[in-house]
C-alpha cells in the first residue's frame, strides 16, 4: 500500500492468523497460545511479539501511544511509533487518554484506561513457571491441571529466605481464578491496575512466540499468603517534578556526588500534574 | 476381629520391555495399614513392579485396582485420566526414591521441599505450612534449625529424611519405598530403618517396600513376596516364609542371612 509496504507492514493472511490467536486469547484469560510469530525488522527482545500485536489489530483510525519504561520519549519507544507512522500512516500520541492503543514495555499508565482501548505489552518471557520448571512439556501440563504448587514454593523460599517476597516486577497473577500469568515485566506496582480494567489487555511474545490476553473487566490477583499479604511498592519520597505521592517513581542519580532524586516514571502523568 | 479396608488389589500383572521380562503374573492384595516387602535378587523384577504399582509406566498386562475413595469400589489405575493419576501422585500416594536425589528439589530449601506437597492441600496461610513442615523434619529426626538449608548441603542420610517427610507431608494413604537405605552407610541404614518403621506404624499407613536386605524385610513387613526372574515364586506373612520357607529359592535366600 505504501511504497511496497501492506497497510502495518504484515500481510493480510499474517494478520488474520494473529487476530485469530488473539481472538482465542481472550476466549481464554490467561492462556498463553502459540502464534506462527514471524520476523519482525527488529532483533528478538525489542517488541517483536508486541509489534506484531499492534500491527494484526491496529486501523486507520487509530491513535497510538508507544511507552517504555513509561516513559513516551525513550529510543525504544519513538523508533517503534516511527515504525507504525511510517507503514499505517497513523496519528501517534503522548497523551494516555487520547490513545485508542497503548504498546508498552514494563508501565502501565498511571492513569486510569478506559474500554475504548487496548494495552499491547511487550513481554519477553512469557511462562511464569518457566525458572522453576524447565521443561516445556512439563509446564504445560502443570497449567492444564492447575498444578501450581510450585509457584507457591517460589513465594515461600523467598519469605523464608528474605523475610517477604521481594520480587518486585514479573510478579505473577492469578487471571479469572484459573491461569496463572506473567505481566512481566511491569512492576507489581501496577499489578492491582491489571484487576477489572475497563481495557483490553494483550500481551505478545516474539521470541517465544506466544500471545495471551486478559479481557476487560478480569479478575487479575498477585498470588500471596493470607499472613503475607501481596503489596506494592511505595516511596517516602515525592517526584522531584510534579510532587506526585502516588505514582511510580524511578530513582535517578542527579550529580557525582551520588545524590539521588525521584521523579514519576509515567512522563505524560508527570507532565498533565505540573500544569493543574 | 478388625475387619481392615482393602486398598490395592493386583491381578495378573505383566510388563516386557520389548521381549525382555520386567515382571510375570503378579497377584495380591494390600489392606489399609498393611506392611508389604518386596525381596528378590537384582533384576528379579522388584523395581519394575513398583513403577507399575505407582503409574510409573504403564504395564503390558494385568489390573490395578485402587482405593480412591473409601466409600466406592476400587478403582482400574490404566482407566484414570492422566489429571487424576497424577493428583494421586502428590496425594495420596508417595513414592520414596532410592537416591534422594531424584525425589528432591535441590534448589528449593528444605522446608521449601516439605512444602510442596503441604501447598497442594493448603496454601493460604505461610506460618500453618512452615509449622507443618518443622512438625515433619522433627518427626523424621531431622534438625529442625537446617528448615532453610538446601538439600545438596544434607548427607545421604539427612537427604532419604527429608525425601521421606516430603512424601508424608501429605499424608499419602500408600507409600512406595525402592531400597530406600540403598546408597547409605551400614549404621546410617539401621538409623534410618528404625525412623521409618516408627513414623509408618505410628501414621497407619500402607507401606510396599523393595528391598534385598532380608533382615530389613523381617524387621519392618507383614507381608513378603519372594521374586525370582519376574515372578512371585513364593508370597505370605513375612515369619511365615522367613521361618519355614517353602519354595528352593527362599531356602536359598534365608540360609544366607538367618543363620547370622
Ligand atoms: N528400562 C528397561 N529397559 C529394558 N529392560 C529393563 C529396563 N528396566 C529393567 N529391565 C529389565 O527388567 C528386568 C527386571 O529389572 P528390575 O525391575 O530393575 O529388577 P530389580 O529391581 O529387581 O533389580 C531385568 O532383566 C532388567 O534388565
Ligand atoms: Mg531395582
Ligand atoms: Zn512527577
Amino acid at each position: 500500500m505504501i511504497d511496497g509496504f501492506n497497510f502495518a507492514y504484515l500481510d493480510e493472511a499474517t494478520k488474520r492468523m494473529i487476530r485469530r490467536t488473539i481472538l482465542k486469547a481472550i476466549c481464554i484469560p490467561g492462556y498463553q497460545c502459540p502464534f506462527g510469530g514471524r520476523e519482525m525488522p527488529l532483533a528478538y527482545g525489542w517488541g517483536t511479539g508486541g509489534i506484531q500485536v499492534t500491527a494484526s489489530i491496529i486501523g486507520m483510525n487509530d491513535t497510538l501511544k508507544v511507552i517504555d519504561q513509561g516513559a513516551d520519549d525513550t529510543t525504544n519507544a519513538i523508533s517503534i511509533k516511527n515504525f507504525f507512522k511510517k507503514v499505517c500512516k497513523i496519528k501517534t500520541t503522548e497523551v494516555t487518554e487520547n490513545a485508542t492503543i497503548i504498546q508498552t514495555r514494563h508501565r502501565i499508565p498511571e492513569k486510569k484506561l478506559s474500554e475504548h482501548q487496548i494495552l499491547v505489552y511487550q513481554v519477553p518471557q512469557p511462562e511464569p513457571l518457566r525458572r522453576l520448571e524447565p521443561k516445556e512439556q512439563e509446564t504445560r501440563k502443570l497449567h492444564a491441571y492447575e498444578e501450581y504448587a510450585l509457584m507457591h514454593v517460589k513465594l515461600y523460599e523467598e519469605i523464608s529466605h528474605y523475610g517477604s517476597v521481594i520480587k518486585t516486577y514479573a510478579y505473577p497473577v492469578r487471571t479469572n481464578r484459573r491461569y496463572i500469568t506473567d505481566p512481566s515485566p511491569t512492576p507489581k506496582f501496577d499489578n492491582p491496575k491489571m484487576d477489572f480494567m475497563e481495557a483490553l489487555q494483550l500481551f505478545g511474545a516474539g521470541r517465544e512466540r506466544r500471545i495471551y490476553a486478559i479481557p476487560p473487566y478480569t479478575s487479575v490477583k498477585s498470588l500471596d499468603f493470607e499472613d503475607h499479604p501481596f503489596e506494592i511498592q511505595t516511596w517516602d519520597e515525592r517526584c522531584d517534578i510534579c510532587g506526585s505521592n502516588n505514582s511510580y517513581l524511578d530513582e535517578i542519580i542527579v550529580n557525582d556526588k551520588g545524590e539521588k532524586k525521584f521523579i514519576c516514571s509515567d512522563t505524560n502523568y508527570c507532565e498533565k500534574n505540573i500544569k493543574t | 476381629m478388625i475387619i481392615k479396608d482393602k486398598i490395592l488389589e493386583v491381578k495378573n500383572l505383566t510388563h516386557y520391555y520389548g521381549e525382555q521380562v520386567g515382571c510375570e503374573d503378579i497377584s495380591f492384595d494390600l489392606y489399609q495399614g498393611e506392611i508389604l516387602g518386596i525381596v528378590g535378587e537384582s533384576g528379579s523384577g522388584k523395581s519394575t513392579l513398583l513403577k507399575c504399582l505407582s503409574g510409573q509406566i504403564s504395564p503390558s498386562q494385568g489390573i490395578i485396582n485402587f482405593c480412591i475413595d473409601q466409600n466406592q469400589p476400587l478403582q482400574d489405575l490404566c482407566k484414570i485420566s492422566e489429571q487424576k493419576k497424577r493428583a494421586l501422585m502428590r496425594k495420596e500416594w508417595g513414592i520414596v526414591q532410592q537416591n534422594p536425589r531424584d525425589g528432591l528439589r535441590l534448589r528449593v530449601s528444605a522446608g521449601g521441599n516439605i512444602a510442596e506437597r503441604i501447598i497442594n492441600e493448603e496454601i493460604k496461610n505461610y506460618s500453618n505450612i512452615r509449622h507443618k513442615a518443622l512438625d515433619w523434619m522433627d518427626k523424621t529426626e531431622m534438625e529442625k534449625s537446617r528448615i532453610d538449608d538446601f538439600p545438596l548441603n544434607f548427607s545421604g542420610g539427612m537427604q532419604q529424611r527429608l525425601q521421606i517427610s516430603k512424601i508424608l507431608s501429605s499424608n499419602p494413604k500408600l507409600v512406595y519405598m525402592d531400597e530406600p537405605t540403598g546408597g547409605l552407610d551400614v549404621s546410617v541404614q539401621a538409623k534410618l530403618l528404625d525412623t521409618i518403621t516408627i513414623i509408618v506404624r505410628d501414621l497407619n499407613v500402607s507401606m510396599i517396600i523393595v528391598s534385598h536386605d532380608l533382615a530389613v524385610v523381617k524387621f519392618l513387613t507383614d507381608k513378603l513376596l519372594v521374586m525370582k526372574s519376574g515372578m512371585v515364586v513364593e508370597s505370605g506373612l513375612t515369619d511365615r516364609v522367613l521361618d519355614d520357607p517353602q519354595h528352593s529359592y527362599t531356602q536359598l535366600l534365608t540360609s544366607s542371612i538367618l543363620q547370622v
